[in-house]
Parts: structure tokens; sequence; C-alpha cells
């Protein structure tokens, strides 16, 4: 029987490291317990980034997570990328590597979208593989994310949740469970999220995300542009009474607020927490949390496309 | 990555639907393809790997209670090209600020489908839009027209954008050492002439055609809205070069960039001294290398990111 979390530590309140807030990080080291960084955006740099990260890394926690991994795709893993992964994970001391349940293109295309998989007998077998070679090559059990997802397939003949809890069983995999993609996910293919929540394996949960999405009627897009609604912390509320303490995340990729904006953001998690109770009253002390803060407005659509995270790259900076 | 070997052609029907790697071949081709989603299941890329038209899009993807299977679908479509544009216009900024984001969009959306990411990094994405600006100009018809002398500009604007982005997560000079400047005068002539400058991993040495490094200055100064008036052509020639992680510009002389480009290509000094008085001519009087060399080479000595040292003897 595995140790709960792969043995992995509750690191408590971590953020997705940002370029944007690189100097207010090192100027004033705010107290934030972890970062977690996105692995594409460091693993080749031999400039800025990668100098600021292991600065970071001397100072806080890290956790690497990543985009690109394309673990369900039916192209070869790129064996290349995984090496330069362990690397980046032994150079930062990262405290665990995950990537998503998805693949990101195939016949050598990359569309960089994590695109969602027929849940089948067949799609489980050939991931499970392929998780079992990515984890021998890392010398880790890798840690999988739920992702959003927009569309289904007529094939599929397991759930997600299903899907996720067989493959931590047959391969030892961690799960990052990204609370706001159960919800998102769950209004666009109209199931129940706390049926999901209530089916994960709780002692194979090693991290969770939380973010915002931009609600656009008729489907939720995977934003990570807005505060975490209330019916998402209601939601982490169910997660942590069933898997009990877990390093939570919360993720902001695009019209990122200033450093301390987004620091409160993810305290607001503490709140939640912050007394025994079940998840029925977690909506009261939400209720009294944004009176508080006075946010209550709902945000307003985007008026131009909106396009779902994944968004990984930075700016130079030139004289 | 080696490419991966192809599923076997479309078989008849089976209990089982089509296998994950039919489905994945289909999906992208039809998300991805440029005119949307219905003509992307109705092109024959996607027929190849599984036959369901815009109209059977829901034999293969389910339908919710609010969308359909192509509404669906089309989610991932829209953010394919979102997503990339959005990359593409944060490597070359100044020129989506100097074409107006429809424009470069224009340009942008046409280049993803010549060019499609093949690697796991967005890093790549913008390597090859200088070139594919390059091949797919406006033919010269006689004397150079406006939309030519707008496509050099504009590739030569592009060159100096992708340049600054590859330079400034490349390689540095940052924990390495510089060059010292030795010290000519104590060195006998015959010494000099065979020192080999070892250039900094991030130096790069261009020639353009328009003012794109000053264009760029200006385009960055100002948030307000541009109003361009289209440059006088001429040569112009710039370093790119990085000192403590900031990407750094430096307007340089015909006659610098000569000398620097030789001995960037490993050529002695006297080697490249001799290409620089080859390549100028009559007009090298006017340099009076005499004073210019040590002004020159006192400046890169004192950048610290032109050259990381000197072989050979310096005694």
């Amino acid at each position: 029987m595995p140790a709960p979390r792969l043995g992995h530590p509750d690191l408590g309140f971590g953020l997705g490291l940002r370029t944007v807030h690189f100097d207010h990080i090192l100027k004033n080291r705010p107290a934030v317990d972890w970062f977690e960084v996105i692995s594409e955006n460091f693993m080749d740099s031999r400039g800025r980034p990668r100098y600021i990260l292991d600065q970071i890394a001397e100072i806080y926690p890290v956790v690497m997570h990543g985009v690109s991994l394309s673990i369900g795709s039916t192209d070869p893993l790129d064996r290349d990328y995984l090496q330069k992964l362990k690397s980046l994970a032994g150079a930062t001391g990262a405290k665990w590597v995950s990537d998503h349940l998805c693949w990101t293109g195939v016949a050598s295309l990359n569309s960089h979208d994590l695109l969602p998989m027929p849940l089948t007998e067949e799609s489980l077998r050939h991931v499970a593989e392929r998780v079992g070679v990515v984890q021998d090559i890392m010398e880790r059990p890798f840690v999988f994310e739920n992702p959003s997802t927009y569309a289904g397939f007529t094939g599929s003949t397991l759930t997600e949740w299903e899907f996720l809890g067989r493959l931590a069983e047959t391969t030892g995999c961690g799960l990052l469970l990204d609370v706001n993609n159960v919800y998102v996910s769950s209004v666009n293919h109209d199931y129940d999220p706390e049926t999901y929540l209530d089916a994960i394996p709780p002692d194979r949960v090693v991290q969770i995300h939380l973010a915002g999405h931009t609600d656009c009627d008729t489907h939720i897009i995977d934003t990570h542009d807005k505060p975490v609604i209330d019916r998402v912390w209601e939601l982490y509320r169910r997660a942590i009474d069933r898997c009990g303490r877990v390093s939570t995340l919360l993720e902001w990729d695009a019209s990122i607020p200033p450093f301390p904006e987004l620091h409160a953001e993810v305290l607001k998690a503490k709140s939640v927490l912050g007394s025994p109770g079940d998840a029925t009253t977690a909506a009261a002390q939400l209720a009294e949390l944004r009176e508080k803060t006075g946010d209550n407005e709902p945000a307003p659509l985007e008026s131009r496309t909106t396009a779902p995270h994944p968004l990984h790259h930075s700016a130079a900076l030139v004289d | 990555m080696n490419a991966p070997p192809e599923p076997s052609p479309p078989a008849a029907t089976s209990s089982d639907g089509p296998d994950l790697g039919r489905v994945q071949r289909w999906m992208l081709a039809v998300v991805t393809h440029p005119d949307g989603i219905d003509e992307g299941a109705d092109a024959a890329e996607a027929r190849r790997w599984i036959d369901a038209g815009a109209g059977q899009l829901e034999s293969v993807v389910t339908r919710s209670r609010r969308l359909s299977a192509s509404e669906r679908l089309a989610i991932y479509g829209n953010a394919y090209y979102a997503r990339l544009l959005d990359c593409l216009g944060e490597v070359f900024p100044v020129l989506r600020r100097t074409l107006g984001e429809d424009v470069f969009n224009g340009f942008a959306f046409d280049y993803l489908q010549a060019c499609p990411s093949r690697t796991y990094t967005l890093n790549h994405l913008g390597r090859e839009f200088p070139d594919y600006l390059r091949r797919t100009r406006p033919a010269t018809q006689g004397e150079a027209g406006e939309n030519d002398d707008w496509a050099e500009f504009l590739i030569d604007l592009a060159r100096l954008e992708w340049t600054i982005y590859d330079v400034f997560d490349g390689p540095g000079m940052e924990g390495g050492e510089a060059m010292e400047l030795p010290d000519f005068a104590a060195m006998e002539q015959g010494n000099w002439i065979d020192l080999v400058f070892r250039p900094a991993p991030c130096l790069r040495l261009l020639e353009f055609t328009y003012p794109v490094n000053a264009h760029f200055t200006e385009v960055r100064a100002t948030d307000d809205e541009l109003n361009l008036s289209f440059p006088e052509p001429g040569r112009h020639f710039v370093a790119i070069s990085r000192r403590d992680y900031i990407v750094r510009r430096y307007p340089l002389s015909e006659a610098e960039f000569l000398l620097l480009g030789a001995l960037a290509e490993g050529a002695s000094l006297g080697d490249a001294l001799e290409r620089l008085l080859d390549a100028l001519g009559d007009s090298v009087e006017e340099l009076k290398l005499e004073e210019s060399l040590p002004r020159w080479f006192q400046y890169w000595s004192a950048e610290r990111c032109f050259f990381t040292g000197i072989e050979g003897s310096v005694d």
C-alpha cells in the first residue's frame, strides 16, 4: 500500500511562478509556502528565466508542472524532452513533477493544447504503458492532472474519474486534482462534480489546483484569468474533507494581477479551511469572506477570442 | 524525434470504433483546419482517418446539452489559432504594432499553416517567420514598388525581433569571462596580427536594408498610436548581444560590422583587417584606422559582451 500522497508533504498554499512577478518575489521574499513552475518555460532557458528560477529554488520549495509531455499521444515519447525534464527537476530540487492526462499533438505536429482522449480500455492501456516508461526515465513517480475538456468521444467507455483512478492504481502515479477543471468539465460534459470528487482515490492526490475560468453561458473555458468562484471553493472544501490537507496551488496565467492580490486569492483557501465542518458550511464562510474583501461581482466575459490554458512563453528584456 | 509510424489505412468500421491513433490524427486535422471545423471534417486529410464529414461529426464526438459536436470542437479550433497568434505577437511585438493586429495576424495565420509547430516548446514557434516572410513576399515587378519596399522593411524588422528573442534566452556571458583589452601599443606588430578573438556566444551581427533598429527604439518608446512615415532605405548594421540578462543593441559602422564579422568567424586580427581593407577599397583612408581600431576594441572590451577572450600571445 503506497504512502498517502506518494509520501510527499503538504507544502501548504502555493502560487504559480510567473515572469511578471520575478522582481517582486526576489525583492520582497513574500511568505508564500511554495511555487509551481511551468517546466517548459525553464528547461531550455540559458538566460534570465533560469537564473531567476535558480534563485527562487534556493528560497522556496518548487514543484514542476508541464504542458508538453503528451502522455496520451500515439507518437513516440520524446526522450530528449524527458531527459531535460529530469535534469531540471534535479537542478531545482523539485518536490514532484506533474503534467496532464491529455495529448498535445500527433504525426510530429504539436497543437500546444491539452487535447482530450477517448476514455477507453485501449487508451488506458496505452497511457499506463507510457507512464511506466516516463517513471522509469524520471526515476520517480509522476503526477497527472485532470484537464479541462470541451469535447468527449462517442467511443468512450470510462468516466474520467474511473480512468484516473485506474491509472493511479496500475502505475503507482500520483494525481493532481484540479478542482476548477472538475467543475469546468462537469458543466461542459453535463455531469455532477461531487460524483467526480467522491470517486477519486484520496490517498493518491498529491496536489490540488485552483483557478478562475470564463463562463461563456453555453460552456466554460479554463482561462486562469479570474478569481476562483464560490462554487469551486465549495468543491475544494469537499475535496479537502475527503483527501485531507493537500498542497494547494492557485494558477493565474492571463490578466495577471499584482503579486499581493494573487497571494491574497490563494490565502482565501486558508479561510475556507479555517474551521472544521462539512462542505455545506463553505458557502456561508465564503459569503462572509467576500463581504470583507468586496469581491462580489462576477468578472465580465472576455470580448476577444478566449484562449484556454496553457499559455507559456515570456517576453525578452531589451535595453 | 523520429516521425512515428502511421496507422494502417482505414478499415471497415469495427464494434470498438476507430483506434486511438486514427482518432488523434482525425481530430488534429479537424481542429487545425484554417477554414473551420466543418470544413476540416469534410477535408481529405480528416476523412483519411475517419470518414465522418461535417454532417456526421456526432458519430465521433458527443454533443452536450447546449453545444453540438461541431461547436465543441470549435472551442479547440479557435484556441489553437488564438494561442499561437498570441505567442507570435509576443515574439514580434514591434512588428505587430507596426502592421496593426489584424494585418499581423493575417501573416501569422498563414505562417502557422505553412510552418506548424513540431516541437514541445513554443520558444521556437517564430524561428522560421522571417524566412517565411521573405519566401512569400510579393514579387518585384520592374522597379521596386511600394509593396516591395514595405516587404523588405518588414522582413528586416522580423529578423531583428527574432534575434532579440533568441539571444534573450540563449547562452550568454553571465558568469563567464569577458575579454580583457590587450595592450596593443606594448606588443610587437608581428604578435598582434596573429591574435584570434573568441566571440561571445550571444553575439549576433545583422545587416539591414532599412533602419529597423531605430524603428524598434521609436516604437517601444511610446504606447500611443503609431504615426509612422516610411523610412528611407539604406544599409544599416547592428550587433545584438546580452549582458546581465538584458539584450543589448549596438548600431555599427560598416567597417565595424565587417571587422567584427571576420573576427567572429575566427579570422586572426591580421586577416580580418586585410579583409576589411579589401572590402572598403579606397574609402578606407577616411576611416583613420589607426585612431578607430583602438577606440573600437576599447569599447567592445568595456561592453563585456562582444568577445570572451583572445587566443595567441599577448605578450
